[in-house]
């Protein structure tokens, strides 16, 4: 099973046509896929924050539009979520790694692990996680959600499904 | 002697065309506002060094489009990294230019930039692998030049020195912010480039 085949295929279903991403291993297969898909401008960012530019600058220009990160990156980009998408109330559709759960055995996680949810209901930024290739049919209805709500919203992708992936 | 910013600001407004254009906050999006009254620009009131990758993200989304970006020297160096992005993708609708001052001016007393009077910013520009980066000092100058950057069929990224300016206003001039500065940019691009970005709901 290509976990990262499959979220591809809902991303087409979003008619996503621009993604802005910086890796970390988890999100890397999926950042792959998009890369070579002619369909989608991919742009490979230097820091996680300019993703939230550029996926501000698609939507305000019509373009259906994907962020794609870990979570360290992640919390680079709050400082930018806050001053551009929810002072406008511009969606912003992120998909990032959940780094830090009890599978993840590095210890640099360890803090994104404890930090990342406080933090995202600090600024109140909604999340769904996608727990098994189940829900991955859902990733069109939240990409909607991420329009209706018009702020910054986060798919994350569980060590759970990704190692669902590594099961033939 | 470097430039005034109104005298820069007077060749941008007179050759902007159907440019969209995307202000960085502080001087940038006050003095165009002030030459302009612009409503086809986004003014930025926050996101510091992040103007620049809006730009682009439009510049992507519309190749058939001008694209602007006027930006500044403080909001450049908290995103200089973006260059590498820009120069990867260069897309030859986007125009980016650079207003200069080496200073803080947004503060009630201006305080000098970060390496002030030792940055240059075309020079990190052509290293990042920017064919076209070039810096701007005298008004003559700018003027000659003006014409072939906004008709250039390619990317350009331009630094355009200037004096700090004495009678900087506290706060930005222009009278909308937040949602309606994004509705209402957002709405003349739906008319002018024929894209949808809000559905029948408004949303």
């Amino acid at each position: 099973m290509d976990i990262a085949a499959l979220i591809h295929a809902e991303l087409t279903k979003c008619r996503v046509t621009l993604a802005a991403s910086l890796p970390d291993d988890w999100v890397a297969p999926l950042i792959r896929r998009v890369d070579a898909d002619p369909a989608i401008t991919h742009v490979r960012v230097a820091r996680e924050s300019e993703t939230i530019g550029i996926c501000t600058g698609a939507f305000l220009a019509g373009t259906n539009s994907v962020a794609i990160m870990g979570t360290t990156g992640l919390h680079c980009t709050v400082g930018e979520m806050m001053a551009i998408n929810l002072r406008h109330g511009i969606p912003l559709f992120i998909i990032c790694s959940l780094r830090g759960t009890p599978e993840d055995y590095q210890i640099y996680q360890e803090q994104q692990g404890r930090r990342t949810f406080p933090m995202l209901n600090a600024y109140d930024i909604p999340y769904v996680i996608l727990e098994k290739p189940d829900d991955i049919p859902r990733i069109p209805d939240v990409y909607n959600h991420c329009r209706l709500q018009k702020r910054p919203y986060l798919l994350f992708l569980s060590r759970r499904l990704l190692k669902a992936g590594q099961v033939q | 002697m470097n430039m005034e910013i109104r005298e820069v600001m007077s060749v941008l407004k007179q050759h902007r065309g159907d440019a969209i254009v995307v202000c960085a906050l502080g001087t940038a999006s006050s003095q165009w506002w002030n030459a302009t009254r612009c409503e086809e620009t986004l003014y930025m009131t926050g996101g510091m060094g992040f103007s620049a990758s809006i730009a682009l993200g439009i510049a992507l989304s519309i190749p058939e489009a001008p694209v602007w970006e006027i930006n500044c020297d403080g909001s450049l160096c908290m995103n200089l990294g973006g260059l590498l992005t820009e120069a990867q993708q260069a897309p030859k609708n986007l125009k980016h230019f650079v207003i200069d001052n080496e200073v803080y001016q947004t503060l009630d007393r201006p305080m000098p930039m970060v390496n002030q009077h030792h940055s240059d910013y075309a020079g990190i520009a052509r290293a990042a692998g920017m064919r076209n980066a070039i810096t701007i000092n005298r008004v003559e100058d700018f003027k000659q030049k003006m014409q072939e950057i906004a008709a250039a069929p390619e990317h350009y990224f331009t630094v355009l020195k200037v004096e700090p300016m004495r009678d900087y206003p506290p706060v930005p001039p222009y009278d909308y912010e937040g949602h309606e500065m994004k509705y209402r940019f957002a709405r003349n691009l739906e008319k002018k480039w024929g894209r949808q970005v809000f559905g029948p709901r408004g949303y």
